[in-house]
C-alpha cells in the first residue's frame, strides 16, 4: 500500500507519463488549482495583442511590399503568434497537462498527409508545363478563325 | 480492496484522463477538425504554389480587406467574450455569463452579415465557380448564353405548347412567335445574330451566313461562288451559289465538300462589348437585357479572369465551411443561452462551447492573411 501511495504521489509531481490515465482525489485536487491559475491570465492583454497583431497583418497588405513572399512569410508569422496566443491562452492549452500532445500531435501529423500528397504533383512541377489550360482552349479558338463553328461540347461547357 | 484503499483516504482508481469525458471528447472532436481545415488550407496552398496565375486584384475577385479585418476583429473579440463567460461560469455569476453570452451571439450574427455581404458582391458579379470566363471566347460565349436564357423566357409563353418542343430553342420559338409580338421578334433577331457570330467566330461587320466557298465534287471539279444562307432554293438537296451574279445549283451529294475560300476576321470581345452596349441601351429590351446578362449595364467591364475558378472553388469552400462552423457554434450557444441565467452544473458545456469557438476563430485566424492578403 506504501509503495502504491508513493507511485501515485509520483506520478502526480511528475505530471503527464501515467498519471493521466489514473485520476485521483489528489489529481483532481491538482486539477482545480490549475484552473484556479486561469485566472491569474490577463485576458483582455491578449485580446489587446491580438487586436494589434491582426492590424499589423493589415499594415503588411497597405504597406505594398513588392515581394510578395515577403508579405505572405510575415502575415504568416503573425498569423502563427495569434494562433499561439489563442490556443495557449483561450484554450488553456498552456496549462493542460501533457495529454494535449497525445491527443494534438497524431492529427497534426495526418491533417498534413494530403497537402504533401498534393504537393509533388500539383505544387512542384517536376515536369515542365507547356500547354497551360487557357492556351489550349484559346489554340482551339484559333483553329476555328475561318469561320467554322466550334463543337458542340466546346460551345455548351461554359 | 476497494474498501480497504478508501479506509486509507484514497478514491478508487480509475481509467482515463484526468479531465471531463466531454472535455476530452471536445478535444478528439477539434483533432478531427484540425485535419478537416488543413486539408482544405494545405490543398489551397498547394494549388495556388502550382498555379501559374491567380487573381489578385481587389477590383476583380471582390475582396474587401477590411471587410476580412473587421471580422478578424469581430471573432477575436468574440472569443474573449467566451473567455469572460467561461470565467463568469467559475464565479457562479451566472448573470454575467449570460450577458457575455449573449454579446457572442451577437458578434456571431455581425460576422456573418459582413460574410454574407461579401458573398452578395461575389454572387452579383457572378465570381462563383465554374462561371467565371478565362479567355476572350469565354466571354463572349457566356454572353450568348445569358441572353438566350432572356429570349427563351420572353420567347416560350408566347408560343402555344403544342407548337413548341421540350426544349426549344430561339430559332424554333421564332418562327412560331405570331406576328403581333415585334418587340419579342426583334430580340430574338438580334440574339440569333449576335450567337451565328459568336459560334462561327466572325466578326460582327461581316453579313452573318454569306460567305466565298469553294465546293468539289468527287471527280474534283471545283466550284468557287457566295454562299448566302437566305438564297438557297433547295438546302436539302442543292448548294446554291452566287457566282459573279449567277445563280449556280450543285447537287448536294454525299460526297460533295464544302470550305472556304477566304480567311473571315473572328470576332472580338471589343465588338461584343459594343453590341451588348447597344441591346442594353435599347428601349424596348434594354432592361431586359441589363437584368439578365452579367456585366451588360457596363460592358466595357467585360473581361475574362485568368484562374478565376479555381480561385472562387477555393475561396467558397473555405469560407463556406467556416460560416457552416459558426452557424454551428451559434446552435451550441443558442442551447445554453435558451436556459437563461439558470446555469447550475453547465460549466463543462459552456468551457467546451468556448474550446469550439475558439478553435472557429483559429481557423479564422489563417484564412484571413491567406485569402485576403497574401
Amino acid at each position: 500500500m506504501l509503495i502504491r501511495q508513493s507511485l501515485i504521489n509520483m506520478y502526480i509531481v511528475r505530471g503527464m507519463s501515467l498519471t493521466d490515465g489514473i485520476a485521483t482525489k489528489r489529481g483532481l485536487m491538482r486539477m482545480d488549482k490549475e484552473h484556479a491559475r486561469h485566472h491569474d491570465v490577463n485576458y483582455l492583454m491578449v485580446f489587446v495583442t491580438l487586436c494589434c497583431l491582426t492590424a499589423l497583418s493589415v499594415a503588411a497588405d497597405v504597406i505594398q511590399i513588392d515581394n510578395r513572399v515577403i508579405v505572405a512569410v510575415i502575415v504568416l508569422a503573425i498569423s502563427t503568434t495569434k494562433a499561439l496566443c489563442v490556443m495557449l491562452y483561450f484554450m488553456h492549452l498552456k496549462f493542460e497537462r501533457n495529454w494535449k500532445y497525445l491527443i494534438l500531435a497524431p492529427t497534426t501529423i495526418l491533417a498534413l498527409g494530403l497537402p504533401l500528397a498534393l504537393l509533388p504533383d500539383v505544387g512542384v512541377h517536376y515536369y515542365s508545363v507547356d500547354v497551360p489550360q487557357n492556351d489550349v482552349t484559346l489554340s482551339s479558338d484559333e483553329h476555328n478563325s475561318n469561320g467554322s463553328a466550334p463543337t458542340k461540347s466546346s460551345y455548351n461547357s461554359h | 480492496m476497494a474498501h480497504a484503499t478508501s479506509s486509507q483516504g484514497f478514491a478508487p482508481l480509475k481509467m482515463g484522463l484526468a479531465i471531463p469525458n466531454s472535455k476530452l471528447c471536445m478535444w478528439l472532436f477539434l483533432g478531427t477538425e484540425i485535419m478537416f481545415f488543413t486539408a482544405f488550407i494545405g490543398t489551397y496552398i498547394v494549388l495556388r504554389l502550382g498555379s501559374r496565375g491567380w487573381p489578385t486584384d481587389p477590383d476583380i475577385t471582390h475582396i474587401r480587406v477590411w471587410a476580412g479585418a473587421v471580422n478578424t476583429f469581430v471573432l477575436i473579440l468574440s472569443s474573449y467574450f467566451v473567455v469572460v463567460a467561461h470565467e463568469a461560469m467559475g464565479e457562479q455569476n451566472f448573470v454575467k455569463t449570460n450577458k457575455y453570452l449573449w454579446l457572442v451571439f451577437a458578434l456571431a450574427c455581425l460576422f456573418l452579415s459582413i460574410k454574407g455581404y461579401e458573398y452578395y458582391g461575389k454572387i452579383s458579379h457572378d465570381i462563383l465557380p465554374g462561371r467565371i470566363p478565362e479567355n476572350n471566347r469565354e466571354v463572349m460565349t457566356k454572353v450568348v448564353n445569358e441572353m438566350q436564357a432572356v429570349v427563351i423566357a420572353q420567347l416560350a409563353p408566347l408560343v402555344s405548347a403544342d407548337q413548341k418542343s421540350k426544349q426549344p430553342t430561339v430559332e424554333e420559338l421564332a418562327g412560331k412567335l405570331p406576328t403581333e409580338y415585334t418587340m419579342q421578334k426583334r430580340l430574338a433577331e438580334e440574339f440569333l445574330n449576335l450567337k451565328g457570330h459568336v459560334v462561327g467566330n466572325v466578326s460582327l461587320a461581316i453579313p452573318l451566313g454569306r460567305r466565298k466557298v469553294i465546293t468539289t465534287t468527287k471527280d474534283g471539279k471545283e466550284t468557287k461562288g457566295v454562299f448566302n444562307e437566305q438564297e438557297q432554293t433547295d438546302p436539302a438537296k442543292m448548294v446554291t451559289l452566287n457566282i459573279d451574279g449567277k445563280t449556280v445549283d450543285i447537287p448536294r451529294t454525299p460526297d460533295l465538300s464544302i470550305r472556304a475560300a477566304e480567311e473571315l476576321d473572328p470576332i472580338t470581345l471589343p465588338e461584343v462589348q459594343e453590341d451588348l452596349k447597344r441591346l442594353a441601351q435599347d428601349q424596348e429590351f434594354g432592361n431586359l437585357i441589363r437584368s439578365g446578362v452579367h456585366g451588360a449595364e457596363n460592358p466595357d467591364h467585360l473581361h475574362p479572369i485568368v484562374y478565376g475558378n479555381m480561385f472562387a472553388s477555393t475561396y467558397f469552400i473555405m469560407t463556406g465551411f467556416h460560416a457552416l462552423h459558426v452557424i454551428i457554434g451559434m446552435i451550441i450557444f443558442g442551447v445554453v443561452l435558451s436556459l437563461g441565467t439558470n446555469l447550475n452544473g453547465w460549466n463543462n458545456y459552456v468551457e467546451n462551447a468556448g474550446l469550439y469557438w475558439h478553435f472557429v476563430d483559429l481557423v479564422w485566424i489563417f484564412l484571413f492573411p491567406m485569402l485576403y492578403i497574401i
